[in-house]
Parts: structure tokens; sequence; C-alpha cells
């Protein structure tokens, strides 16, 4: 088994990626459009997940 | 609930609806969602959606692995437990990779790994992402795509 990398970025990084394609598959028709969409949505998900992070870093744990 | 018309009893002004089957055979349909609920994206590839299917099925396929390399568990069938059954039933979308996994005795969980939760994560997720690509392989059947 291949040593895991311990970074939650990379993590989050792949989850955006394979669920934005699904979306985007299920979502589109066309090619253009589904990369469109699909890019967008990825965008989305790790422009939001760092802003999350970045206002919930003073919180302790 | 929609009345059953042929193509002909339609408007004529609208061509996209024109353009449907009227009715979609119910047992091909059946083993259609049942296809795809078995192999990830076969749905699609059977109504002639290969790029879809093809897409699908590495896709998610590839999400329930990285789910188990990330020390994911695979939840039993607990009623007691009404968090770990759905869980459970998440776990069980994907199909065929559950069944493998699950004869291969991979997806124990380990705890304590700092990847466990984002493992649990993948491999629900990608249970329900092919929920979402059965019922899409069913819209297309019934020639609503």
């Amino acid at each position: 088994m291949p040593h895991l990398p311990a970074s939650h970025f990379l993590y989050m990084v792949a989850y955006a990626l394979l669920v934005s394609i699904v979306f985007a598959l299920l979502m589109k028709d066309e090619r253009r459009e589904q990369l469109k969409t699909g890019g967008m949505m990825f965008a989305g998900f790790v422009v939001a997940a760092l802003a999350i992070g970045w206002l919930m870093f003073p919180f302790p744990l | 609930m929609a009345s059953k018309t042929t193509a002909a009893e339609r408007p004529s002004g609208s061509t996209k609806t024109a353009a449907r089957p009227v009715t979609a055979d119910p047992g091909r349909l059946t083993l259609v969602c049942v296809l795809s609920w078995l192999i990830p994206g076969a749905g699609h590839l059977m109504q002639g959606r290969r790029d879809k299917g093809l897409a699908f099925l590495i896709v998610l396929s590839l999400m329930f692995g990285i789910g188990l390399w990330l020390q994911g568990r695979l939840f039993p069938l607990e009623w007691s437990d009404p968090l770990v059954f759905l869980g459970a039933i998440a776990d069980r979308g994907v199909g065929v990779p559950y069944a493998l996994a699950y004869f291969a005795d991979a997806g124990a969980g380990t705890v304590t790994a700092a990847s466990y939760e984002y493992g649990n994560t993948f491999l629900m997720t990608a249970g329900l992402l092919n929920f979402l690509v059965v019922l899409d392989a069913f819209d297309i059947g019934k020639g609503r795509k």
C-alpha cells in the first residue's frame, strides 16, 4: 500500500474534482457546457472550503 | 399524472417533445436501473451514452478506491444506530465495487488514521452519486433527456 500523504488540502481538492466531474456530466450534455459547469463548481468548492477554513481559523478545537 | 399520448397526438409546435419516445419498456428500464446500480455507468453505456458511462465508471470506482485507500470504513447495516445505517446504505450505492471490497475484507476502517473521516466521505459520496447516476439513466430510458 503506497504511503498516504497527510495533506487535508489534497484530499479536499481530489474530492472537489471528482464530485464536480460527476455533477457536470449529470447536469450538462454538451462537452463545452460540461467543462464550464465542472470548472465553476470545482473552483466554487475549493474557494468556499478555503474561505470557511480561514473563517474558522481563530476558533480553538 | 402524465397521460400516455402518441407522438402524432401531440401539438406539432414542440419538436423537443415529439422526439421523445412515448413509452419505455418497464422491463428494460428495470434492467437499466439495476445494471446502473451494480456497475456505475452501465446504464448509460447500455443506452449509447458511451462517454458519460465510461466517465461514471472511472470516476466513481476511483472515488470508492480512494475511500478505501484513505482507510475509510464500510459501515454495517445496523438498525440500532440510524446514522451508521444511513452510512451503510450510502456505501452500498456503488454496487459491485462494494461487493468486491466486502469479499476482499477491505474497508475495515482505521479510526485512529488522520484520513479516516475523509475515507468515509469518499466511500459514501461514491455510493450516493451512483444513486444520482441511476436516476439519470432512468430519465434517459424514459426519454426525458
